[in-house]
């Protein structure tokens, strides 16, 4: 009998087989996420190498940070890989394609639960591995560790990433006993979701910057106590961290180190035992169509029919909000969003400029338009995620609207308004609040509310357009499709044209700016009223090109496929 | 109702389909028959507007398919092989979205929705999710969608694809009433029996080619065979008679 491993060859083979086939594009895209593989790798190298550093400097108190920082950075990937392990697990076990014929073959149950195990358990946490090598190099070279540090790391991150996927996956095989596999999918996507936004606002409301202000050093043990409130001692975080920080001193924790390989080990042990007897039942289970509740959306018909557009708009506009408020995998990701926006608008909320007396107005004028970008680059960031893949997400069912007796041109058309519409108001809502936190003046809250007005057309107008150009019909989902060499493009050329933008915004009324703030206040000279005013044109100009180029482009793309 | 003059598609150097002259009249069943990779399909496509010919014209209802693409589709139903449709709709909805496609709106559609999905015994999965059916409850959701707004002529690609007898047996019932309505019907098959039973007349493609059409009476004439079956006439007809041999090396 052939060992487990072996029913892994067809994901290696298929992997070796995508290498061996060169695309077109690969080149480029190899180059693009090599150099950002290179860039991120160096950032997170330096970042632990100084950290590391600073630390050094106070003694105990730094070596006690470490300590907590390291269980907080297992803390995190605990929570991370065990959420990976549980979408994952039901992916691997329970909706492949591949089970339909593995399972109609003559192999045992234990086999493919441990091949499925460890495809997971790669599945998930490559990332994390892939995170934690440049993390834990720069903290090992700063501290001049032995050559143990790097071998207990070794030893501490395999055992470490299994317990986690072991438990989600677990977690899968009893949720999909009591649910079906495709329902859990979506709560389980929704579950994520609400858990990663948390966390992202909870390391936010700690508020880190108070460790910087000398007039909050009585809050410190406080903020300590807060930071060391999640690290308990029966969590594997706390024994991955607490190996790794006594090899990093030159020492051995035997009993952590123990902690977590016979945890993982019982772990996959019992896990394989649980499978044996629920796994196929589970499967079973997975294969049944329960009848889909959703959504029924009504009030959506109701407000269409109001709206003084065709019949046909009218249709498409119903059509792509029901299909992506039914699709959790789609809306859920707003949630994450949102805790972003908030997040955001909460930083320039606290952002204390009156603390430097002099320089206050200016550089809130400043923020005006490092937010006018920052915004810019949420916009494209939706747009990407959102709008580009809008006409691929028609997928195979895109023969209903090529054959139907429409213009291409209204269906895009379309495409781009119920784009338009929320990505619009997100961006004056960050826009609008951020100059009212900031308070700046009202010149620029003009200036930047007209400029994102501009740069929502434009850049939905372009992922919309780019969007039909470079269409994935056949993604798996709106991911695929947003980081696909389409989705990298436009990025590319949304960032250019944020850069632009703010550049020509920016510039003339910090001229405008500077003359007023003098006293007596000088008026602008003819000169720099033309240089003002060539400034605005262009940005309008660039702004409309932009919207203009990407949405014919995408028309005659979309009239010439085929 | 249908016309198609010189019609070519090619791929780089392969040529799928090689100067198809094809004409189905008001009322005709006309059947569209070869062996896979013939050009059925790809035919098919192009007369439906999701594929662009590489040259030739079709003209459906009159209309230039090239010059007035609106106007000719207006007239067309199209019914893919693979039944792919929105799965986050309900049937309901679906066909409510797909008459807005067409200009339909209004009071009677909803009536028209719910008798076509009896038509097509769905009335009680109205308000059921696309993805809740089965692969013969989608086809059948489809060919409500191409009779919905009424047309004057159907594609039809595959139609009996995934059908269980009595669905396939409600399709062809279905398609004899529309014919007799003057409705005029392509159907691209594998299924000489469906062929033999529900066309009027049939073309034969071989090579991206038309080598043979008429009636199945003249084309049994034009293979020289007595078979009262159309399979060994296609056979003679696409050069496949070497697979009775098959049954030899079995």
């Amino acid at each position: 009998m052939q060992p487990f491993t072996y029913l892994l060859l067809p994901a290696l083979w298929s992997s070796r087989n995508r290498v061996k086939r060169s695309e077109r594009g690969d080149f480029a895209r190899a180059w693009l996420f090599g150099g950002v593989s290179v860039v991120v790798f160096a950032v997170l190298f330096w970042g632990a190498f100084w950290i590391t550093t600073q630390l050094y400097a106070y003694d105990e108190l730094g070596d006690f940070l470490i300590r907590i920082g390291l269980s907080w950075l297992f803390l995190t990937f605990l929570s991370f890989l065990t959420f990976s392990g549980i979408v994952t697990a039901l992916s691997t076990f329970f909706l492949s394609d591949d089970l339909r014929l593995l399972l109609a073959t003559p192999v045992a149950v234990r086999r493919l639960f441990y091949a499925r195990f460890a495809k997971t358990v790669l599945q998930s946490s490559w990332m994390v591995v892939v995170f934690l090598l440049p993390v834990l190099l720069g903290i090992g070279i700063a501290r001049c560790a032995p050559c143990m540090f790097y071998l207990t790391a070794l030893a501490t991150v395999a055992p470490f990433c299994v317990i986690p996927v072991a438990a989600g996956t677990g977690t899968t095989l009893l949720l999909v006993n009591v649910f079906p596999a495709r329902r859990a999918r979506d709560i389980l996507m929704l579950m994520g979701l609400v858990f990663a936004g948390s966390i992202v606002l909870l390391l936010r409301f700690i508020q880190p910057e108070r460790l910087l202000r000398v007039d909050s050093l009585p809050d410190v043990t406080g903020f300590f106590l807060t930071l060391q409130s999640p690290v308990t001692p029966l969590l594997p975080s706390f024994w991955a961290g607490e190996t790794l920080f006594a090899s990093l001193v030159g020492g051995r924790d035997l009993l952590h180190a123990g902690a977590l390989w016979t945890t993982a080990g019982a772990f996959t042990v019992m896990l394989s035992a649980a499978s044996e007897r629920w796994y196929f039942a589970g499967f079973s289970k997975s294969q049944e169509a329960r009848k889909a509740r959703f959504t029924k959306l009504r009030f959506l018909d109701t407000v269409a029919s109001l709206m003084p557009i065709s019949v046909v708009r009218r249709q498409l506009l119903v059509k792509d909000v029901k299909v992506f408020m039914r699709d959790v995998t789609q809306w859920s990701q707003l949630l994450l969003l949102l805790a972003l926006v908030m997040m955001y608008l909460y930083n320039f909320s606290v952002l204390d400029l009156d603390r430097i007396p002099y320089m206050a107005g200016t550089i809130k004028n400043f923020y005006a338009f490092l937010n006018l970008g920052l915004a810019g680059f949420v916009v494209a960031t939706i747009a990407a995620r959102f709008v580009f893949p809008a006409v691929s997400a028609e997928g195979a069912a895109f023969w209903i609207i090529r054959t139907a007796p429409i213009r291409l041109r209204d269906f895009l058309w379309s495409k781009f308004w119920s784009g338009l519409a929320p990505v619009l108001l997100l961006s004056l809502v960050l826009t609008v609040m951020a100059n009212e936190f900031l308070a700046v003046a009202p010149l620029l809250k003009a200036v930047t509310g007209a400029g994102i007005v501009l740069m929502s057309f434009a850049l939905v107008g372009l992922a919309t357009g780019l969007g039909a150009r470079y269409p994935r019909f056949s993604a798996d989902n709106a991911t695929q499709v947003a980081g696909s060499p389409g989705g990298i493009g436009f990025m590319i050329a949304a960032v250019a044209y944020i850069l632009a933008m703010v550049g020509l915004l920016g510039w003339p009324s910090a001229i405008y700016m500077w003359r007023m703030s003098r006293l007596p206040v000088r008026p602008l000279r003819p000169d720099e009223i033309s240089l003002i005013a060539i400034c605005c044109t262009a940005a309008v100009a660039l702004s409309v090109g932009v919207f203009l180029y990407g949405m014919r482009t995408g028309v005659k793309a979309l009239e010439e496929m085929g | 109702m249908i016309a198609i003059h010189d019609l070519r598609k090619q791929y780089g150097p392969f040529t799928a389909v090689d100067g198809v002259d094809l004409e189905v009249k008001p009322g005709e069943i006309h059947g569209f028959l070869g062996p896979n990779g013939a050009g059925k399909t790809t035919s098919i496509r192009m007369i439906a507007g999701l594929l662009k010919p590489t040259s030739g014209r079709i003209v459906v209802n009159g209309h230039d398919l090239a010059t007035r693409p609106e106007a000719a589709k207006a007239s067309l139903g199209f019914i893919p092989d693979r039944p792919y449709i929105y799965e986050k709709l309900t049937a309901g909805e679906f066909l409510r979205f797909h008459a807005g496609l067409y200009g339909i709106d209004g009071e009677g559609l909803g009536e028209r929705v719910r008798e076509m999905l009896e038509l097509f015994e769905l009335g009680r999965w109205e308000h059921e999710l696309v993805e809740s059916f089965s692969h013969g409850m989608k086809q059948r959701l489809v060919m409500c969608a191409a009779f919905l707004h009424r047309p004057q002529a159907v594609l039809v690609d595959e139609p009996m694809v995934g059908l269980d007898p009595r669905g396939a047996r409600l399709i062809k019932n279905i398609f004899k009433r529309m014919s007799e309505r003057g409705v005029a019907i392509l159907m691209s098959t594998h299924t000489l029996e469906v062929a033999h039973e529900m066309c009027d007349r049939i073309s034969i493609i071989l090579k991206g080619k038309i080598i043979a059409r008429g009636t199945v009476d003249e084309l049994r004439e034009l293979a020289g065979s007595r078979d009262e079956q159309l399979t060994p006439v296609f056979l003679k007809l696409t050069g496949g008679s070497a697979l009775q041999e098959i049954d030899e090396i079995v």
